[in-house]
């Protein structure tokens, strides 16, 4: 029997960045309506690094260089989240991080019924966000549509179960991590990190801004 | 400049293997009249959650009485240790002596459903058995594949010369194209999902889930 105090810590740990922006909805519906616009081969992304579907639109990676003000006012959120978490997740000083240029890779997606995107990381980048412009409809008979999933970097963690390792507390757990994003929600999280969109099921349609970001 | 071709082997390699069971394809008409049939609520898993694209049957098949069964079941599980015979240095001896303990169930996908990612502990292989599957179709390749998922996380470095690497250093997942007749065999613990079913007609799968037991000092955990 252990007498002495145990002391227990997640480590290895995942940053991961959660923010909401408030009164965000007047500037979501702007943003919808410009994708919405924008749907179109001109903004398509004309070099998909994976196997494009019909059921989402994905625009080319410039979004944060239009012009339009709720753009730019996203812009600014979005940036400065990720910049306030990597203030939080990193032993750099506001100081430092000002001396950095932040670049970004920037594009919307537009999800339609059974529309997805595949598990996939983003090489070149440190950190990586995704902000809900419009969730989509919610199908009650399908609970996991148009989640967000981040897999657990700690491949095969999970391939030996027994009684005392099936029942982990959340945070020591092998398992994926499954966002339902609502609107004016970001996560940011490592670049490395695989993700992906399941399907979604609504029929409307869901409305997403990703970026990737690499500081120099 | 002159240089010596240098040697260059795969290290960390992934087994996967592909066995066609020509005595399992004469059945499958039988055995998807069978799965369609059971695809009910009484065949579910208790957990399980009822989805109108997808079904996932108990992982009970080895308790099925009926033949068509019994003999997909059989020939899933030898062409299972086919491949492991021929990746394995026991003898075929050694590797008889060894107890094959195996689950199976079935699944079928209708079109704009999709199997999940996931993978399977305390087990090793995992076969997928296709018994019918919706014609392939140009326009969308990745309609109803297998996806074996990349888990390498240096892939988050990447220069010019990387996505260009030939197989198996190629990054990023491995397809497979189920055809009725044809199993995929690989490492239960690596992530995979079935893409979305984007054609007419369902998919039917025999899953089962493999492992060797009763070597000398071993221990296997319960299901």
């Amino acid at each position: 029997m252990v007498k002495s105090a145990l002391s227990l810590q997640p480590v290895f740990a995942v940053p991961l960045g959660a923010a909401r922006l408030d009164s965000c909805e007047l500037l979501n519906r702007e943003l919808e309506a410009l994708f919405l616009a924008r749907e179109d081969d001109e903004h398509r992304n004309s070099r998909p690094s994976h196997i494009p579907q019909r059921e989402t639109f994905e625009s080319r990676f410039n979004l944060f260089r239009w012009p339009e003000t709720c753009v730019q006012e996203l812009r600014k959120f979005v940036l400065d989240t990720v910049v306030a978490t990597v203030l939080q997740a990193t032993r750099l000083l506001p100081a430092d991080l000002a001396r950095l240029a932040l670049h970004n890779h920037t594009w919307f997606h537009i999800t339609r019924h059974a529309g997805s995107f595949v598990s996939h990381n983003h090489p070149m980048a440190s950190w990586s966000a995704v902000y809900c412009v419009r969730a989509g409809e919610s199908v009650p008979e399908e609970p996991a549509s148009g989640l967000l999933r981040l897999f657990d970097p700690r491949g095969g963690a999970g391939a030996y179960r027994d009684p005392a390792n099936a029942s982990l507390h959340p945070v020591f757990a092998p398992a994926p991590l499954e966002f339902r994003l609502s609107e004016g929600q970001i996560i940011v999280f490592p670049s490395y990190l695989f993700h992906e969109v399941t399907p979604f099921y609504g029929h409307d349609r869901r409305v997403t801004v990703a970026t990737n970001c690499w500081f120099t | 400049m002159s240089t010596l071709a240098p040697q260059v082997v795969p290290i960390f390699a992934t087994p996967f293997g592909v066995v066609r069971l020509p005595q399992a394809q004469t059945l499958n008409s039988s055995l998807a009249e069978l799965f369609e049939a059971r695809a009910t609520q009484e065949h579910r898993p208790a957990s399980g959650t009822p989805r109108g694209r997808l079904f996932l049957s108990r992982d009970d098949l080895l308790t099925w009485r009926e033949e068509p069964v019994r003999q997909a079941v059989r020939e899933v599980v030898s062409g299972v240790t086919s491949v492991v015979a021929s990746i394995s240095e026991l003898s075929g001896e050694e590797l008889a002596a060894l107890a094959v303990e195996a689950r199976a169930w079935f699944t079928i996908v209708r079109p704009d459903g999709c199997v999940p990612a996931t993978s399977y502990p305390n087990t090793s292989w995992l076969a997928v058995y296709c018994v019918t599957a919706p014609e392939p179709s140009e326009q969308r390749i990745d309609s109803s594949v297998l996806r074996l998922y990349e888990a390498r996380l240096e892939t988050s470095f990447q220069d010019p010369a990387h996505p260009r690497s030939r197989v198996p250093y190629r990054r990023g997942h491995c397809t497979w194209r189920p055809v009725p007749g044809e199993m995929a065999v690989f490492p239960a613990a690596l992530m995979h999902e079935i893409a979305l079913v984007r054609a007419e007609g369902a998919l039917i799968l025999l899953t089962a889930a493999v492992r060797f037991a009763g070597g000398s000092g071993s221990w296997m955990p319960p299901w």
